[in-house]
């Protein structure tokens, strides 16, 4: 029998009973949609949060801070977390001087010393995170982010000058501004080191807000960050030391990034942990995998129960065809046929039960995007942009790969199969004479 | 004459639950090319189980059955099938596919042993015209009388060339004045177009149709006439 009339004769055997082909293709349909649109959604959010830290995180910088990596050969274990473990070893402002000096490959370098500091509105206070650094060479590193949007940034401040982020400007994003260029900003901040603890105070002046940079960052400029003078940070904090230097690269490619981090770690002595965006950005990769592994495997559930009513369902069409099955033995069917047959069966509900699932996931998982996203738009496959956090969340794009695709296709039809095989067999295995005698 | 089924010394025996049931004990038969042959018993005499083995539904305990020259007990599964394919039967009720049309269950027989469909449709519209039923080849079994059906099926037995026809009580299920031209037919199949026929009934009637009765009592044949010498 052709290849065709055996999926003619398999689909004439499937148009007989709609309703319970059907609801048997619901399963798969219900499956394969659970299976597209959670890992569609976990793709988008990774691309949204990759976006977002390439955003915050140029690709040709490192981050130098002291502390072993928990990266490297060696590290101080889970508790050391990215920004390195706990040590007594101490980055100078000063040691960016030494790593210029390590490759030719390394272009600038830049300090930051960070603190949180506690900001005063007139009506409410704040817990901020400021930076210091040297507003020229930071300009320089970060040329895209680190732009006033209002104001200027002085490249030679003078030591009470505060460049503040988008948040701080305008943090409900409706005009309603909390600081703005030219406002005086007071910044306290308790040195926990002294005897007894003390607060240390001074005013500022903000002459420029940057413009919305979006997501996270790492070392990058942020919306929700202050920038003060180098100088001043060193001067009100009281230290040289600096909380991580950022190291920028002549040429962003792989090889430069593995011998300027060999050669940091190694002028440290090992001390010193050197984060490279990609590595961060292979870390959320592969969080992201696992994320996206253990949600496929739950909604990969819902298809295997849908495969047990695909076998239900077969064994029950198995019993009503007996005689079926035995007039087409004595007309001279090969039992292979007969389990062709029965295959084709399966084949036609796990394809169109893929189809319209893929459908359905896809639908399903814009309509969670926009829930999500406080109403963004319906977006299309790879269209879109993402977004910043800001009052109304995450913008998510979800997106559809081709492996994606055609995985939930092949897992689909997969399935169906599978749970066919010993009904399908069992058809296969009859007795002509008692099959037809079946009544 | 060339021999279509010959059978020595056939023995068949079933198990009912525990207890072994000698269907068919000792039976020796040969059937020529264009014979019309029809095998006459009462129920339970081993009819339906020497139809079944000379069909090749079933194989042999013991003894030789050829059919069209080919040992059936060496055979496996899937020669078996091959071997059907020779076999035109026809049924007692009548075993059409309820959701194809009469044209699509003639075509059934062809695409199974892979015939391209443009010929199919012209082969399954030819024969149901022999057999009476140019008109209502759309027409799904629940919309033809019983004796259209058995028509039917006739045309389905004989849509791939088989060297013999069995029928199994073939107008068991049908009035009397269908069955009487269904009979017609049949004979007519055997006289005009030389087709060999092996029938299978317990009406003495219709028996008498046939070049030649066989009676079969009790798993052996008891007797084996031509038509005529039967008192």
């Amino acid at each position: 029998m052709k290849t065709r009339d055996v999926f003619g004769y398999s689909f004439s055997a499937i148009k007989l009973r709609k309703l319970r082909a059907g609801l048997t293709t619901l399963g798969v349909v219900i499956g394969i949609a659970a299976i597209v649109a959670l890992l569609s959604i976990t793709q988008g959010l990774q691309n949204t949060i990759t976006m977002q830290l390439e955003t915050g995180l140029a690709t040709d910088t490192l981050i130098v801070s002291p502390g072993r990596s928990v990266f490297s050969e060696g590290g101080a274990g889970i508790g050391g977390g990215i920004g390195g473990g706990e040590s007594s070893f101490s980055l100078f402002i000063n040691d960016t001087a030494t790593i210029n000096g390590l490759s030719p490959d390394i272009a600038t370098s830049v300090a930051v010393i960070q603190r949180t500091v506690y900001v005063q509105s007139p009506d409410r206070g704040f817990l901020i995170n400021v930076k210091g650094v040297d507003f020229a060479q930071y300009a320089d590193i970060y040329g895209s982010t680190f732009v006033a949007e209002s104001g200027t940034i002085n490249l030679n401040p003078a030591n009470d000058e505060i460049v503040v982020g988008k948040t701080l400007h305008d943090p409900w994003e409706n005009g309603t501004l909390l600081f703005n260029v030219n406002d005086g900003l007071e910044i306290i901040w308790t040195n926990a080191t002294a005897r007894p603890p003390e607060n240390e105070t001074y005013t500022g002046q903000i002459t420029a807000v940057l413009t919305e940079i979006g997501g996270f960052s790492f070392g990058g400029p942020s919306d929700i960050s202050v920038y003060i003078p180098i100088a001043q940070a060193q001067s009100f904090f009281g230290t040289d030391e600096c909380n991580q230097i950022i190291v920028k690269l002549k040429s962003s490619d792989q090889a430069t990034i593995d011998s300027v981090s060999n050669a940091i770690t190694d002028a440290f002595s090992g001390e010193a942990s050197v984060i490279s965006s990609t590595a961060v950005l292979n870390i959320i990769g592969s969080v992201f995998s696992v994320i996206q592994l253990f949600l496929a495997g739950i909604a990969a559930i819902s298809l295997l129960v849908a495969g047990i009513g695909i076998m239900n369902i077969m064994i029950v069409s198995l019993i009503e065809r007996t005689r079926e099955i035995g007039i087409l033995k004595a007309l001279g069917m090969k039992s292979r046929t007969v389990l062709m047959i029965f295959l084709g069966e399966s084949v036609i509900i796990g394809l169109i039960g893929a189809v319209l699932g893929i459908g359905l996931g896809w639908v399903l998982a814009n309509v969670v995007a926009v829930i999500f996203s406080g109403g963004g738009p319906f977006a299309g496959i790879g269209g879109g942009q993402a977004a910043g956090v800001g009052a109304g969340g995450m913008d998510i794009i979800p997106v559809l790969t081709p492996t994606v695709l055609v995985g939930a296709l092949g897992f689909g039809i997969g399935v169906s199969v599978i749970f066919a095989l010993y009904p399908a067999w069992r058809a296969s295995k009859l007795k002509p004479v008692e099959a037809l005698r079946y009544e | 004459m060339t021999m279509i089924v010959e059978a020595l010394d056939l023995k068949k025996t079933y198990m009912l639950g525990k207890i072994p049931v000698e269907a068919l004990r000792g039976v020796n038969l040969k059937v020529e090319s264009g014979d019309f042959l029809a095998v006459l018993g009462p129920s339970g005499s081993g009819k339906s189980t020497l139809l079944n083995l000379v069909g090749a539904l079933d194989k042999p305990t013991a003894g030789t059955l050829l059919i069209d020259g080919v040992d059936v007990s060496t055979l496996n599964d899937n020669q078996l099938s091959d071997l059907r394919r020779r076999v035109g039967f026809v049924f007692q009720f009548f075993n059409l596919i309820p959701r194809f049309t009469a044209k699509d269950n003639v075509e059934l027989s062809l695409s199974i042993i892979g015939v391209s469909k443009a010929e199919r449709k012209k082969r399954a519209e030819e024969l149901l015209e022999t057999v009476g039923l140019k008109n209502r080849i759309n027409h799904k079994p629940a919309e033809l009388s019983g004796g259209q059906q058995q028509r039917v099926a006739i045309a389905r037995a004989l849509a791939n060339n088989p060297r013999f026809l069995l029928l199994d009580e073939p107008t068991g299920n049908i009035d009397s004045k269908t069955a009487r031209e269904i009979m017609k037919l049949v004979k007519r199949l055997n006289t005009e177009k030389g087709m060999t026929i092996i029938m299978v009934t317990h009406d003495q009637h219709l028996a008498r149709e046939a070049k030649r009765i066989v009676q079969l009592f009790d798993g052996v044949i008891t007797s084996d006439v031509v038509n005529g010498e039967l008192t």
